[in-house]
């Protein structure tokens, strides 16, 4: 049932009726009306008009302020001679992809090498990005230094907009650690700006590592609609060197997931005959399982979440360690919980 | 179904309804969806919403999706309390369970401020007369809700109590007549003009002290269709026994106030931006200072009869 309804995510809306009305509704519980909207161009009538035209007017809004800033972080870095590979949304957007298009996006996510990290921390502080509140801590920043891929979120005091500075693609400490500098090495430039993307192949590597390494499976939906749109966007000899490709950067596994979730949720033949040509299976039934319950809901959805929970952990980061970190996280001095409010 | 005023409808069909999620409240531009099993909201809803008009049934497609329940299963059952579930995370207060008519408010309150992105939104309560509109904007303790409850009784119609409307292709404010929302000393006042029966029964002890509704009129719901043209803006302050004080603002100044109330200027961006300017060459804008209602009526009056001539 569910299923049905990543299809017409990409592809045609249902006419009328109960369908319409539930597939709405769980594409806005989801956050994707927005690419919903994107994928359904033109005059709708009535409400669904209205409500098209609502998601539309609000992911505008995202896709300016990832062009914004995007423009900011390169004056930034300008003269530094360090050159950001943009990761996710933000290179969407700069590559007026369709998985950028009505996508939704909080943050935006750059690529920088190793070597260049403290000096890109501080023309990105100089610029006005400063450490998140949320994670200000000096255990949280201790631990995102010493062990995570990227630096604490930065936010900037004025715009409010959100930094995250990866130097890899997983956490130090991940179970895989797939070759960033072999894709960096292969990353293409955008025309009159120090800023640069993963190619196209890269990127449908990297989001599948995001999703099926990193476990970012809280908004699935949106994470398969991506993975789709970036495999879609792959021409035929791009598909048929995608697996030499995913071997050779290290990332063979969540590769495999990404095929099988673009061939089981939109019927994509093209990735299931990418996906057979790896020989092995690819993708554990337990995993291809809560999955499905995760992404179907009702009553085995909190088992499957909270399954894929403890996986997402357990990739990134040795069993020891998790647990230190997890008594760590419990017994710290909570602070005032933020306050809930009333509203008018 | 085309939607009918809920008091056409059976009240176990809409107690039915709200169980199951299948009610649909048609207000202005604005289709809600609500869901809740408590019996206060039912009584609540039945009661201040019996003229607006609400569809029954599967199949009808919602701007927005409103649950109004308990925050865990625990509290459903030990010293139960609701809470408003607009389906995204929003820090808010768990209530007790007979509070539900708040948690109600606040949620389509919610809902409409953080989900409506194809007009602009201001916080202010906003009156008409024919076509010209009053915009009362927001700030504590200026009797926003408390003057356009007042405008109300001064035969103006109700737009809304919370929320101007912009249009983004054109300067019009869209009505959107929810119940106006009654504080503390309020509730009496507006008790006296409008009569007993046209206010929900007063929630004492809530955050915001006692709390109760005043119902939108037959006359407001079938108007909500209507759109209106501002000429107005007041920046209201009450104060115990002060004479009247009225002081133009600057439309700059006016704009920049205004703006600041507002959740979604930004997001919906320069057509948000292009309106307001427009609207704000059309309207006149005043501060004003009063002791009693009856004063800031007849003072919002005379500035509209002067502002439009």
């Amino acid at each position: 049932m569910k299923r049905a309804y990543f299809k017409m995510a990409v592809g045609l809306l249902p006419l009328e009726g109960t369908t319409l009305s539930d597939f709405l509704f769980w594409a806005g519980r989801a956050h994707i009306l927005g690419q919903v909207a994107a994928a359904h161009e033109g005059e709708a009538p009535g409400k669904l008009g209205d409500v098209l035209e609502n998601a539309r007017v609000r992911t505008a809004h995202d896709k300016r302020m990832l062009t914004f800033e995007a423009e900011r972080i390169e004056r930034a870095l300008k003269g530094s001679g360090i050159k950001p590979v943009l990761l996710k949304g933000a290179a969407y957007v700069a590559r007026g992809l369709r998985a950028g298009q009505g996508r939704r996006v909080s943050d935006i996510d750059i690529l920088v090498e190793e070597r260049h990290l403290a000096e890109a921390e501080m023309l990105l502080r100089e610029a006005g990005w400063v450490g998140e509140a949320a994670t200000a801590g000096e255990y949280d920043q201790a631990y995102y230094r010493r062990w995570m891929h990227e630096l604490p979120p930065m936010r900037h005091k004025r715009r409010r907009t959100l930094v995250d500075v990866h130097h890899r693609l997983l956490p130090r400490t991940a179970r895989l650690q797939p070759r960033h500098d072999l894709m960096m090495a292969a990353a293409k430039p955008i025309e009159n700006s120090s800023l640069a993307t993963f190619d196209a192949a890269d990127r449908f590597i990297h989001s599948a590592i995001h999703i099926f390494a990193d476990g970012a499976f809280e908004t699935a939906p949106r994470s398969f609609i991506e993975l789709y749109y970036l495999f879609d966007d792959l021409n035929a000899a791009e598909q048929g060197r995608l697996i030499d490709r995913a071997a050779e950067v290290n990332a063979l596994r969540p590769v495999a997931g990404a095929l099988w979730a673009v061939s089981h949720y939109f019927d994509a033949a093209n990735a299931h005959a990418v996906l057979r040509s790896m020989g092995v299976g690819g993708v554990s039934l337990s995993l291809r399982t809560a999955i499905r319950l995760w992404v179907r809901g009702g009553w085995a959805k909190p088992l499957a979440g909270f399954a894929l929970y403890v996986r997402s952990h357990f990739m990134r980061m040795p069993t020891g360690m998790l647990l230190k970190h997890l008594i760590a996280q419990a017994f710290r001095r909570r602070k005032p919980a933020k306050e809930a409010r009333t509203v008018n | 179904m085309t939607p009918a005023p809920l008091a056409s409808i059976g009240r176990r069909e809409v107690r039915r309804a709200l169980n199951k999620g299948t009610l649909r409240l048609h207000l202005g531009p604005f289709v809600t969806a609500l869901r809740s099993s408590n019996r206060y909201l039912h009584d609540y809803f039945l009661d201040i919403y019996r003229d607006c008009p609400v569809s029954v049934g599967a199949g009808i497609i919602a701007d927005y999706y409103l649950r109004v329940g308990a925050p865990n299963v625990l509290r459903r059952f030990i010293r139960p309390q609701v809470l408003p579930d607009p389906g995204f995370h929003f820090p808010t207060l768990p209530l007790p369970v007979h509070m539900a008519p708040l948690a109600l408010e606040m949620g389509m309150n919610l809902s409409a401020a953080l989900q409506c992105f194809r007009f602009t939104m201001f916080h202010a309560g906003v009156v008409a007369k024919g076509q010209d509109a009053v915009m009362i904007a927001a700030h504590s303790g200026g009797g926003k809700s408390t003057l356009t409850a007042a405008m109300m009784e001064a035969g103006y119609r109700l737009l809304s109590d919370e929320f101007a409307i912009l249009r983004r292709d054109r300067v019009a404010l869209m009505p959107y007549p929810r119940p106006v929302s009654l504080k503390n000393a309020s509730i009496d006042v507006v008790r006296e003009m409008a009569g007993e029966g046209a206010l929900s029964k007063p929630l004492v002890g809530t955050p915001k002290g006692t709390v109760a509704y005043r119902r939108a009129r037959a006359s407001d719901i079938q108007a909500m269709d209507e759109e209106a043209t501002p000429k107005l803006l007041i920046f209201p302050t009450f104060k115990e026994n002060s004479s009247v004080v009225v002081s133009p603002v600057e439309p700059a100044d006016a704009a920049m106030r205004l703006i600041a109330g507002s959740p979604n200027y930004q997001v919906v961006g320069r057509a948000a931006f292009e309106t307001t300017m427009a609207m704000m060459d059309g309207l006149k804008a005043f501060e004003i200072r009063y002791g009693n209602t009856a004063d800031s009526v007849k003072l919002v009056q005379d500035l509209l009869g002067e502002g439009t001539v």
